[in-house]
C-alpha cells in the first residue's frame, strides 16, 4: 500500500514544502506559489495571522469546534478530530458522517497524529481550538503538510460567526448561508410566537457549562451559553457579571452557593440548562436540592424551564436548541 | 568475577564481562526499538524502507521517516538516557532505591514555570521551554538551599523536596482551578509529558546540553563508582565528597529539566530505570550505564505503546510512563512479600 | 522534648483552653462565607430560626461544612497520631503515605463505574482504597521512615497520574472528578454525612480505648511486651483504625494533606509523649486547624474559594520543612 502512496505523498510534500516557503508567515503577500498542482488561492485571515489558502480546498481536515461546523456545511472533509462533546448535538446524517470519517487527532490538542494528517493528503487543514490550546500544537509542522488556518472560539455567542469563518475558509459557504437562513427564519418565527410573554419576562439562566466547583453554581448573562440562542427568540437575561475577565467570563460567573438569593431575588423566571437527553447534570441538581432554591420567587411562582443543547456551536444543532426551547417555554403561553 | 582489560596505548580500562554482556544486549534491544519506532506510524515502513530512508534516499517515505520519526525516536533514547542517569545520581546520592527527581519538586517546579508561560505571559513554545526549565531549576535550588546544613544525602534533602513539591503542587492546583477552561486544557495538556511532534529544531539545544552533561559525568565517573561504594571508602580514597555530589546533583537537576523543558514532565522513568539496570547489572551501588541504558529502553517502549494502544490517537507518553510507575511499584511489593 | 515537667493539672487547663478555642473558631466560621454574617445573628438562627436567606445560609449551609471539618479535622488529627507513634516516624501522616491518596482513587474509579450508589458503598470504598494503599506503602517502604515516606509519594504521584490518564482516555467518564481531586469542604451539605462522621466518632473512640495499649509499643516491642502489650494485635488495630479515619475524612472531603502532620507536632508540645493524651489533643486541634484553613480558604480570595486542601499545603510545607530541620539530625 505504501509503495503506490509513495509518488503521491512525495508530490505532496514537495508541493506543500515548496508552498511553506511562500506562506505561513505572518506577512501579508498574496504572491501565489508555483507547485506541481495549481489552484486559485487567496490570503484568509485567521488567529494565527493572514494564511494563504486555496479558493476551493478539496481535502480538509479539521480539528475541534470545526469539527461540528464543517460537518454540518458539507466540506469536503478528509480528517477529522475526534469530538466527543459535540456528538449528542449532531444530526443523524452528520453523526453518521463524522463516525465514518479518519480520526487524525484526540480529544486534545496534544493528542494529534501529525503522521494521520500527513497520510489523507489535505490541501488545507482547520483547527478549532482556542488561542491558548494552539501551544499543545506543532503549527509548523503542520504547515508542513498543508496551510493551516486557526479558528478558536473567544466569546461563547461567538460562535456565528467562527463557524462561518470555517465555512468560508473550507469553501463551503452556500451550504453554510442556507443552514444559516433556515435558523434566522425559524427564530424569528419563534419570536413572533412568544413575542406577548417572552420579552416582558425578567430572566435567569442556571449553567452547567465548564467546570463548576462544588459549593458553586453557574450564572449565565446574556450572550453566553445558555442564554445565547432563547435570546434569539426574544428572551432577556438581566444583569452583568460582577468581575469581567475576558472570553467567557465576561458574560458569565461561578458564584457560591450562598449568592444564589441574592443572584436570582429579582428574576421573575429561571432557565436551567439540560443534557441533550433531559438529564439535569449534576452541578444544577446542586443548585435545585439547596433550601435557598426553594424560597426564589420565580421558583415559588413555577416559572422555571429546562434548555436542552445549551452547548451548540452550529446553526442546525442551534435549530434543535430552538425546538427544545419551543417546548420548554410552551407552558408560558398555555395560560 | 571475571573481567576484562581493555588497553589502548596508555589508557586502559577494566570492565566486568557481565557488564559488557548486559551493554550489548541492551545495545541490541535499543536498536530494535528503534528500528521499530522508525517503521511504525501512519503507514508502516518495512526495514529496506527504513535503511533507505537513513541513508538518504527513499523519497516521500524518507522525509517522513528522516524528519518526523528518526527526531522522535532519537529523543526518547537520549532523554529516556538522561532521565535513567538523572535517576541513578539520585539514588546514589540520597542512598535510597525511591529517590528521583520527580520528588524533589523539580517537576512540580517546572510545571509551575510552564503554567506562569501559559496563563500569564502567550505560552509560546519558546516561553513554554524557557519558563519550566527556570521553575524547575528555582525549585530544586530552593530545596536545596532549605536542606542545607544536613549535607546532601537522604533524609533532609528528600523530605523538604517533599515538602516543596506539595507546596508547588497545591500553587499549580490553583492556577490551573483559577485559569479559564481553555487555559486549564492547554496546561493540562502539557503535564502529561509529551514527545508527539518532535522536530529536529526542537531537539539540537537539549542534545547539545545532554551531551555536556554526559560528558562531565563521565569524567568523575570514577569518583562516581567509589563514592557509591560509601562515604568512608570515597574519602579515603581522596574523593572530595561533598563537592562531588553537588556537582553530581546539578548534573541530575540539569539532565531532569533539559528533559521536562522539551517534552513536559515525563513521569517514573528516573525511578524505575536505576532500580531494573542494577537488578540486571548485579552491580554495587546504582550504576550510571544500566541506568541510562534501561531509560532509553523504557521510555522508547512507552512511547510506541502510547502510539499504539489508541491509535490513530496519540497518547502523552507520560501517561503510559505512569502506569509504568505503577507496575514498578507492584512488583517491588510482590519481591519484598516475597522477602518477608 | 524539653525538660520541664508538666503539672498533670496544666494539661487538663490547656485542653480546656483549647476546647474554647474551638468553639470559638467554629462560630466566626459559620459567620464567614460569601457575605459575613455577625455572630449575634449567627446564634439566632439557631435558635430562633427565621426562614430569610440568611438564616437558611447559616443553618443549611454553613453550619454542616462546620461540622464536616470537625469531624474530617479530628479524623485526620488523629490517624496522623496514631501512624507517627506506630512508625515511630515525626515526618509520617496518612496524605504524605499516600493513604488519602488510595482512599481518593478508589472513589473516583468507583463512582465513575457506578458502584457507588449510596454513602455507604462510599465510605467502603475510600476505606478499601485506603487499606491497599497503606499495605502497598507499608510493605515496600518498611526498611527506613524515609523510604516509607518516599514509597508513600510515589503511590500518590502514580494514582495523581493514573486519575489524569483515565481523565484524557476517557474525558466523559472522568471529568467531572477535576475538582474532586483536590480536598474541599465546600459543596457537601447535600451530602450525607452521618455515616462517614459516625465512622470518624467511632473510631476516634477506638484510638482512645487503645492508646494505652500504643504507648507501650511506642517504647519498643521488647519493653512492650514485658507490659503486657500485644504487639501485633496492637499494630493490627491500629492500621484499621487509621485506615478507617483517613478513608472516612476523605470520602466526605476528598484528599487533605498535612492535618495529620502538624496537629501531633503541636499535640506533643501540649501532650508530651503521652499516646492517650496525644489523642485527646489531637481531637480538639485538629478540628481547629481545619477550620482555620477553612476560613482561610473563604477569606484569601476577593471573589470565590481557594480550596481547603491548597491552604493546609500552604501551611503545612513550611512546617515539614521546619520539622525535618529540627527533629531529623536527632532521631533519624
Amino acid at each position: 500500500m505504501s509503495i503506490a502512496r509513495t509518488p503521491r505523498l512525495a508530490a505532496a510534500l514537495a508541493f506543500t514544502l515548496v508552498a511553506a516557503v511562500g506562506c505561513g508567515s505572518a506577512e501579508n503577500t498574496a504572491t501565489g506559489q508555483t507547485g506541481a498542482a495549481e489552484s486559485a488561492t487567496r490570503v484568509f485571515t485567521a488567529d494565527n495571522g493572514d494564511i494563504t489558502i486555496p479558493v476551493s480546498p478539496q481535502r480538509v481536515v479539521a480539528t475541534g469546534y470545526a469539527v461540528p461546523a464543517l460537518l454540518e456545511a458539507d466540506a469536503p472533509l478528509v480528517g477529522i478530530s475526534s469530538w466527543k462533546r459535540g456528538e449528542p448535538l449532531m444530526s443523524a446524517e452528520d453523526l453518521k458522517k463524522y463516525q465514518e470519517l479518519t480520526k487524525v487527532a484526540g480529544e486534545s490538542a496534544a493528542e494529534t497524529n501529525y503522521e494521520a494528517i500527513a497520510q489523507v493528503e489535505p490541501d488545507l487543514i482547520v483547527i478549532g481550538v482556542p488561542k491558548p490550546v494552539l501551544a499543545d500544537i506543532d503549527l509548523k509542522r503542520l504547515e508542513t503538510i498543508a496551510p493551516v488556518v486557526a479558528i478558536g472560539p473567544s466569546l461563547p455567542s461567538a460562535w456565528r460567526e467562527l463557524s462561518r469563518k470555517q465555512a468560508d475558509a473550507a469553501g463551503a459557504l452556500s451550504e453554510f448561508d442556507s443552514v444559516k437562513a433556515q435558523y434566522e427564519e425559524k427564530a424569528k418565527g419563534l419570536k413572533d410566537k412568544y413575542a406577548s410573554v417572552l420579552p416582558t419576562l425578567k430572566l435567569g439562566h442556571v449553567g452547567a457549562y465548564g467546570e463548576v466547583a462544588k459549593g458553586n453554581f453557574q450564572r449565565e448573562f446574556n450572550g453566553s451559553w445558555g442564554t445565547n440562542v432563547a435570546q434569539d427568540m426574544g428572551a432577556t437575561y438581566y444583569g452583568q457579571v460582577k468581575v469581567k475577565g475576558g472570553g467567557s467570563k465576561d458574560v458569565s460567573e461561578y458564584p457560591s452557593i450562598e449568592e444564589l438569593t441574592a443572584a436570582f431575588s429579582e428574576a421573575t423566571a429561571i432557565t436551567y440548562s439540560v443534557a441533550a437527553d433531559g438529564k439535569v447534570p449534576a452541578p444544577v441538581q446542586y443548585v435545585m436540592d439547596s433550601p435557598l432554591w426553594k424560597e426564589l420567587p420565580a421558583v415559588k411562582a413555577g416559572k422555571t424551564f429546562p434548555l436542552r443543547y445549551t452547548e451548540a456551536a452550529t446553526y442546525r444543532s442551534a435549530m434543535k436548541a430552538l425546538d427544545a426551547a419551543d417546548e420548554a417555554f410552551a407552558p408560558l403561553l398555555a395560560k | 568475577m571475571s573481567a576484562l582489560v581493555l588497553r589502548r596505548g596508555p589508557v586502559s580500562v577494566r570492565v566486568e564481562r557481565r557488564t559488557l554482556v548486559l551493554v550489548a544486549a541492551m545495545a541490541v534491544v535499543i536498536l530494535g526499538l528503534g528500528f521499530l519506532g522508525l517503521s511504525y506510524g501512519a503507514t508502516w515502513a518495512n526495514p529496506a524502507k527504513v535503511f533507505a530512508a537513513l541513508t538518504g534516499s527513499g523519497g516521500g517515505s524518507g522525509v517522513v521517516i528522516r524528519e518526523w520519526r528518526l527526531p522522535r525516536v532519537l529523543a526518547c533514547l537520549v532523554f529516556g538516557a538522561a532521565l535513567g542517569v538523572a535517576g541513578a545520581i539520585f539514588q546514589n546520592v540520597t542512598r535510597n532505591p525511591m529517590g528521583s527527581p520527580d520528588v524533589i519538586g523539580l517537576d512540580a517546579g517546572a510545571y509551575t514555570g510552564a503554567l506562569v508561560a501559559i496563563t500569564l505571559l502567550s505560552g509560546t513554545s519558546a516561553q513554554l521551554t524557557t519558563a519550566s526549565v527556570l521553575g524547575g531549576v528555582l525549585a530544586a535550588a530552593a530545596v536545596y538551599l532549605l536542606s542545607s546544613g544536613g549535607g546532601l544525602s537522604g533524609l533532609r534533602l528528600v523530605v523538604i523536596g517533599i515538602a516543596v513539591n506539595a507546596i508547588l503542587t497545591a500553587v499549580n492546583s490553583w492556577i490551573v482551578l483559577r485559569a479559564e477552561l481553555e487555559v486549564a486544557i492547554a496546561a493540562v495538556g502539557w503535564s502529561a509529558g509529551s514527545l508527539n511532534g518532535i522536530d529536529w529544531d526542537d531537539v539540537r539545544i537539549p542534545f547539545a546540553v545532554l551531551a555536556v552533561l554526559l560528558v562531565l559525568l563521565v569524567l568523575r565517573s570514577h569518583a562516581v563508582h567509589q563514592d557509591a561504594l560509601g562515604r568512608e571508602v570515597a574519602v579515603t580514597t581522596g574523593v572530595g565528597v561533598d563537592r562531588l555530589r553537588l556537582w553530581l546533583v546539578l548534573i541530575g537537576v540539569g539532565c531532569t529539566a533539559t528533559v521536562t523543558a522539551v517534552a513536559g514532565p515525563i513521569a517514573f522513568i528516573a525511578l524505575a530505570a536505576p532500580q531494573i539496570g542494577r537488578r540486571l547489572a548485579r552491580a554495587p551501588g546504582v550504576p550510571l550505564l544500566p541506568a541510562a541504558l534501561t531509560g532509553a529502553v523504557l521510555l522508547q517502549g512507552a512511547d510506541l505503546l502510547a502510539q499504539v494502544l489508541l491509535a490513530p490517537v496519540a497518547l502523552p507518553v507520560g501517561v503510559v510512563s505512569t502506569a509504568i510507575g505503577g507496575c514498578y511499584l507492584i512488583w517491588l511489593l510482590t519481591k519484598e512479600v516475597r522477602r518477608a | 522534648m524539653t525538660a520541664t515537667r508538666r503539672l498533670p493539672g496544666a494539661r487538663v487547663v490547656a485542653l480546656v483552653a483549647a476546647l474554647a478555642v474551638l468553639v470559638g473558631v467554629a462560630v466566626v466560621s459559620v459567620g464567614i462565607g460569601a457575605h459575613a454574617i455577625a455572630p449575634a445573628e449567627v446564634v439566632r438562627a439557631l435558635l430562633d430560626h427565621d426562614g430569610s436567606s440568611d438564616h437558611v445560609v447559616v443553618r443549611d449551609i454553613r453550619v454542616p461544612r462546620a461540622f464536616l471539618a470537625v469531624g474530617a479535622g479530628a479524623a485526620l488529627a488523629v490517624a496522623g497520631v496514631l501512624v507517627q507513634v506506630l512508625s515511630r516516624n515525626p515526618l509520617a501522616e496518612p496524605g504524605v503515605l499516600g493513604v488519602t491518596a488510595g482512599a481518593g482513587f478508589a472513589i473516583t474509579v468507583g463512582s465513575a463505574l457506578g458502584a457507588t450508589a449510596s454513602a455507604a458503598g462510599e465510605l467502603v470504598l475510600a476505606v478499601l482504597g485506603a487499606v491497599v494503599a497503606a499495605v502497598l506503602v507499608y510493605s515496600v517502604g518498611r526498611r527506613s521512615p524515609l523510604r516509607l515516606v518516599l514509597t508513600g509519594v510515589a503511590l500518590s504521584s502514580v494514582l495523581a497520574g493514573v486519575s489524569l490518564g483515565l481523565r484524557l482516555v476517557l474525558p466523559d467518564v472522568f471529568d467531572e472528578y477535576r475538582f474532586w481531586s483536590v480536598g474541599s469542604l465546600a459543596g457537601r451539605e447535600q451530602s450525607p454525612t452521618t455515616l462517614p462522621l459516625l465512622a470518624i466518632a467511632l473510631a476516634v473512640a477506638g484510638a482512645l480505648l487503645l492508646s494505652r495499649q500504643l504507648n507501650a509499643v511506642a517504647l519498643g516491642d521488647t519493653v512492650a511486651h514485658t507490659l503486657g502489650a500485644n504487639v501485633a494485635r496492637v499494630r493490627i488495630t491500629t492500621l484499621v483504625l487509621t485506615t478507617v479515619l483517613a478513608g472516612a475524612a476523605t470520602a466526605v472531603a476528598g484528599p487533605i494533606l498535612f492535618v495529620g502532620l502538624i496537629v501531633p507536632h503541636l499535640a506533643r508540645r501540649m501532650a508530651g509523649g503521652s499516646v492517650p493524651w496525644l489523642v485527646v489533643y489531637a481531637t480538639v486541634l485538629g478540628p481547629v486547624l481545619l477550620l482555620l484553613a477553612d476560613i482561610g480558604s473563604r477569606v484569601l480570595l476577593p471573589t470565590g474559594e481557594v480550596p481547603v486542601a491548597i491552604v493546609t499545603a500552604f501551611l503545612g510545607g513550611p512546617v515539614l520543612i521546619w520539622a525535618v530541620r529540627r527533629y531529623a539530625a536527632a532521631e533519624l
